[in-house]
């Protein structure tokens, strides 16, 4: 990079704000998609909003790109630097700002870790709703990116539903702030497009969040069954019954003998488990769980633990949200998908899944967040052996079509990234994208905010929009040019 | 830009003749919004012509009102002249109910009693429960992201929108998100549509998630002495391990309506809660069955009464406050007050009745009260005398721009509800 821009950049961050060594760089050459890597130009880790708005205005007067990353948990690559641009490392922007408990608010700086927030205010009986599995380590900002969501999101929606206002930088370098601790500020709905933006329309420097009351009640089982046929059957059940729980997480086998080997948490031999969780008061958890036991016995559940205590919960969750990293233990690398399919569909995408498995040879085990469709194909291979990584990419890949057919999605929670912008028009139409990408030339029009994500072909914002069209009134001499 | 100096009767034939525009008629009386009257109307009746209806107005240049139900139509700024009403009545259809999925595809023009009625056969709706059910569309709602009691518990449409089909100011068709509630590819534009006032595209159906419809429901009434007392009740029923579907202040005279929907056992249990913990702030009575739905129907027409509407938001613990200044001025102002709402969201819908020149003093006063970016006054429904006479929005704060350069990138010549968006856009 120019000797004078690096210079600039330390002289807003101050020496220790700077890593400019490549043999450091290599610790943010990727985010939590190991896969794909590239060393930035510079990183800087800014130590407040004003150093991150002038480290953009530096950037876009000199027509630098930049990426901004929080934790690095990311799982499609949305934090992948450019080798011609700077990262911009949030991590030293971990100030909880303001705590009102009355309003249930909380103003967070985007570096706060996520459980960190839940923890801040738990003496005051409240916490923050979405809780993906890497809570302990992923940050606010980078959930907000995201929009991330977690097991209970179901009841309580993604971080969308719990952004109430932000203070942000435009790639341009200019400071806005979209909503606020009151809702319906008036304007378009500018929070809604930038939560799950991916960090391409803008980087976050404050956050306010919605805190929720702890529920007076909550109960959790974990129903073993001999099919995730059953299982599934039991889910459409539950949600039949008119029941919306706070979550219901389903384990394949595979997933199920990985979790019991990483983690212990003594879960039954089974084909499938669900694990279910109402909260709420405590009369309507009381008279709903008892019929969420029978639909799961209904299904053909051969067995069903109700968690008597705060260690048992604990536990089923510890098997849950250990899924991913115990894979490990089973086999030597393994492809994290993230698909969603309509709920109903389940039996029918888990049939294909596993005709797949048949004809891959290769292992694919499955955990999902059944209530949501949103399923995490784990696909097993070796990557001593030639040809297995790309047959599991390929597998992965199929994976996601079937989603598709079924009318889902190819992202739930994981983000499309760098991971996924290839895929992007299987579910969108040329239309649909530069609808969005036109989105963007109003927030980034250089193309410098964490460019090459989320869209598959960047979009040149001074483009006259659309397609030529004729003037067939002016033809008809009905029109004339003024 | 081109623009057409033909009549009426010219454009009608000139758009008929074009492959699927249509169905195009001449304006009449009911057309006319705020005194000024399109040249012509399009009422297409499939998604298909509403395509081919935008691209022709596009060629032409037109610029276009959308109208669903025509219950919002003086919201916001003073109609500009425009060329083209079009309207989504006949674009009516419940595309898709996915009852075991809990979401439904919904064409813009559907009215929300129609779409409640459709989707009451699988014990499911859309929680959504704004003013004017019978005539309300779900495009205008959308459009307006416009919501009612049912907002304290299921959120505002923008909480439960989760795709939409949209038609772009030049006539094309394009799409954001999908039938499944959890997806993060791609921005989402059905969230940027959502209160966004028919300025950036024409919203031609939307996919939402459902809720079941509970099996019980009970409303505790709550009658207080003065707007005074709701405050302290209103922080401890938030307080409260409570659950309830619906939370709402009503003034003058003041009183707390608290729903719960669930299971017979949960509802009784939380409204005797209710009950305890109203005990010295009120007299509180519990109604269920007919009683309640009246309750709720008598509530409805109480806030769609006469007069300027305002919709007034504030940190909720300013809400009371903040009603009792506004109280207060308006006494002083010779203007008439009447407020209902979301008493823990601290959203609520202000009526004012008086002369235009008092009701503007009052709403700018109201405006200068609020703490810089912690609250907002928008005027809704108003007379055009007092849209004139104050800005219907308020300060949009300094995301202006940025609003601004979406709508030159979505609709670059301005044709689309042209100043009828929020700051005017």
């Amino acid at each position: 990079m120019d000797p004078q821009f690096l210079a600039e950049l330390e002289r807003i961050v101050g020496p220790d704000g700077i890593v400019r060594d490549d043999a450091e760089l290599a610790t943010y050459e990727s985010d939590g998609l190991a896969k794909m890597r590239s060393r930035p130009g510079a990183a800087v880790l800014p130590g407040s909003a004003e150093e991150v708005q002038q480290v953009v205005g530096l950037c876009h007067a000199a027509g630098v790109p930049f990426v901004a990353r929080g934790s690095g948990t990311g799982l499609s690559g949305g934090a992948l630097p450019r080798p011609d641009g700077v990262l911009i490392v949030m991590t030293r922007l971990k100030r909880i700002l303001d705590i009102d408990i009355p309003n249930r608010r909380i103003t967070v700086e985007p570096g706060v870790l996520n459980l960190e927030v839940s923890q801040a205010v738990a003496g005051d009986g409240c916490y923050y709703a979405p809780d993906p599995s890497s809570q302990v380590i992923c940050s606010i900002g980078g959930n907000l990116a995201e929009n991330s969501g977690g097991a209970h999101c179901l009841k309580y929606g993604f971080t969308v539903h719990h952004v109430l206002g932000v203070e942000a930088v435009l790639p341009d370098g200019e400071l806005v702030r979209l909503g606020g601790p009151a809702l319906d500020n008036p304007g378009y709905d500018l929070l809604g497009v930038l939560v799950g933006s991916e960090g391409t329309l803008a980087v976050v420097t404050k956050v306010t969040l919605r805190l929720l009351r702890k529920p007076a009640a909550v109960k959790t089982l974990l129903a073993a069954f001999d099919s995730t046929e059953a299982a599934g059957n039991a889910v459409s059940g539950i949600i039949g019954a008119g029941i919306i729980p706070a979550a219901v997480e389903m384990m394949d086998r595979l997933t199920i003998e990985a979790a019991e080997a990483a983690v212990h948490p003594n879960f039954p031999q089974a084909e499938a488990i669900l694990i279910v969780e109402l909260d709420g008061a405590e009369a309507d958890v009381t008279a709903l769980f008892s019929l969420v036991q029978q639909v799961c016995t209904d299904s053909g559940a051969r067995e069903i633990q109700v968690a008597q205590t705060d260690a048992q919960r604990a536990r089923f969750w510890m098997g849950r949200k250990a899924a991913f990293a115990a894979m490990g233990r089973v086999s030597p690398s393994y492809y994290v998908q993230d698909g969603v399919i309509p709920r109903t569909k389940l039996p029918e995408v888990l049939a294909r899944i596993r005709s797949l498995e048949e004809e891959s040879g290769l292992r694919i085990g499955n955990v999902f967040h059944a209530g949501d469709g949103n399923l995490h194909p784990l696909v097993c291979y070796d990557d001593r052996i030639p040809g297995q990584p790309d047959l599991a990419q390929r597998v992965a890949s199929d994976i996601l079509t079937f989603c598709l057919d079924a009318g889902g999605s190819i992202t739930g929670e994981h983000g499309v990234g760098a991971d996924k912008a290839d895929q992007m028009p299987k579910m969108f139409s040329a239309t649909d994208l530069e609808a969005m990408q036109r989105v963007r030339c109003a927030f980034d029009p250089r193309n410098l905010c964490n460019p090459g994500k989320v869209f598959p072909t960047p979009r040149l914002c001074g483009e006259v929009p659309g397609p030529y069209r004729a003037h067939p009134a002016e033809q008809a001499g009905l029109a004339a040019r003024v | 830009m081109d623009r057409l100096a033909a009549p009426t009767e010219q454009l009608i034939a000139a758009g008929s003749a074009q492959a699927d525009v249509g169905e195009l008629r001449a304006p009449t009386a009911e057309d006319t919004v705020d005194g000024v009257q399109p040249r012509l109307v399009a009422e297409p009746s499939t998604v298909d012509r509403l395509v081919a209806t935008l691209g022709w107005a596009a060629d032409l240049g037109l610029t276009v009102r959308v109208r669903g139900g025509g219950t919002k139509q003086q919201w916001g700024a003073v109609a500009q002249p425009f060329d083209l009403l079009l309207s989504t009545a006949r674009l009516n259809a419940v595309v898709e109910h996915r009852h075991g999925d809990l979401t439904a595809t919904i064409e813009a023009g559907a009215t929300l009693a129609a779409v409640s009625a459709a989707l009451a056969d699988h014990a499911q709706r859309l929680p959504l429960d704004p003013p004017w059910p019978a005539r309300a569309t779900i495009g205008g709602i959308v459009a307006t992201n416009d919501s009612g009691p049912a907002r304290h518990h299921h959120g505002a449409p923008r909480d439960l929108i989760i795709g939409c089909s949209i038609v772009l100011a030049d006539g094309r068709a394009a799409k954001s998100g999908g039938i499944v509630v959890k997806n993060v590819a791609g921005y989402d534009l059905a969230r940027l549509m959502t209160g966004s006032f028919g300025t950036l595209a024409v919203i031609a159906s939307a996919t939402f998630k459902l809720a079941p419809v509970a099996s019980s429901s009970r409303t505790v009434s709550i009658a207080m002495d003065s707007l005074e007392d709701a405050a302290p009740l209103i922080a401890r029923l938030a307080d409260a391990p409570l659950t309830p579907s619906a939370l709402e202040l009503e003034w003058s005279p003041a009183r707390l309506h608290v729903r719960f929907e669930s299971v017979e056992a949960a509802v009784v249990q939380q409204a005797a809660e209710v009950g305890r913990l109203a005990a010295g702030s009120g007299r509180a009575t519990t109604s269920e069955g007919e009683a309640e739905s009246r309750l709720w129907a008598d509530y409805a027409g109480r806030r769609v009464g006469p007069g300027t509407h305002v919709k007034l938001a504030t940190r909720p613990t300013e809400l009371v406050p903040t009603l009792v200044r506004l109280r207060d001025a308006c006494r002083r102002g010779a203007v008439e007050m009447a407020a209902a709402g979301r008493a823990a969201l601290g959203v609520v819908e202000v009526r004012l009745d008086g002369s235009a020149a008092a009701q503007a003093r009052v709403i700018e006063q109201l405006r200068e009260s609020l703490p810089p970016g912690e609250g907002s006054a928008v005027v809704r429904q108003a007379e055009p005398e007092l849209r004139r006479l104050v800005d219907p929005w308020g300060s949009i704060g300094d995301a202006l721009p940025i609003m601004q350069r979406i709508k030159a990138q979505l609709d670059p010549d301005s044709r689309l509800n042209p100043g009828g968006g929020p700051g005017g856009i």
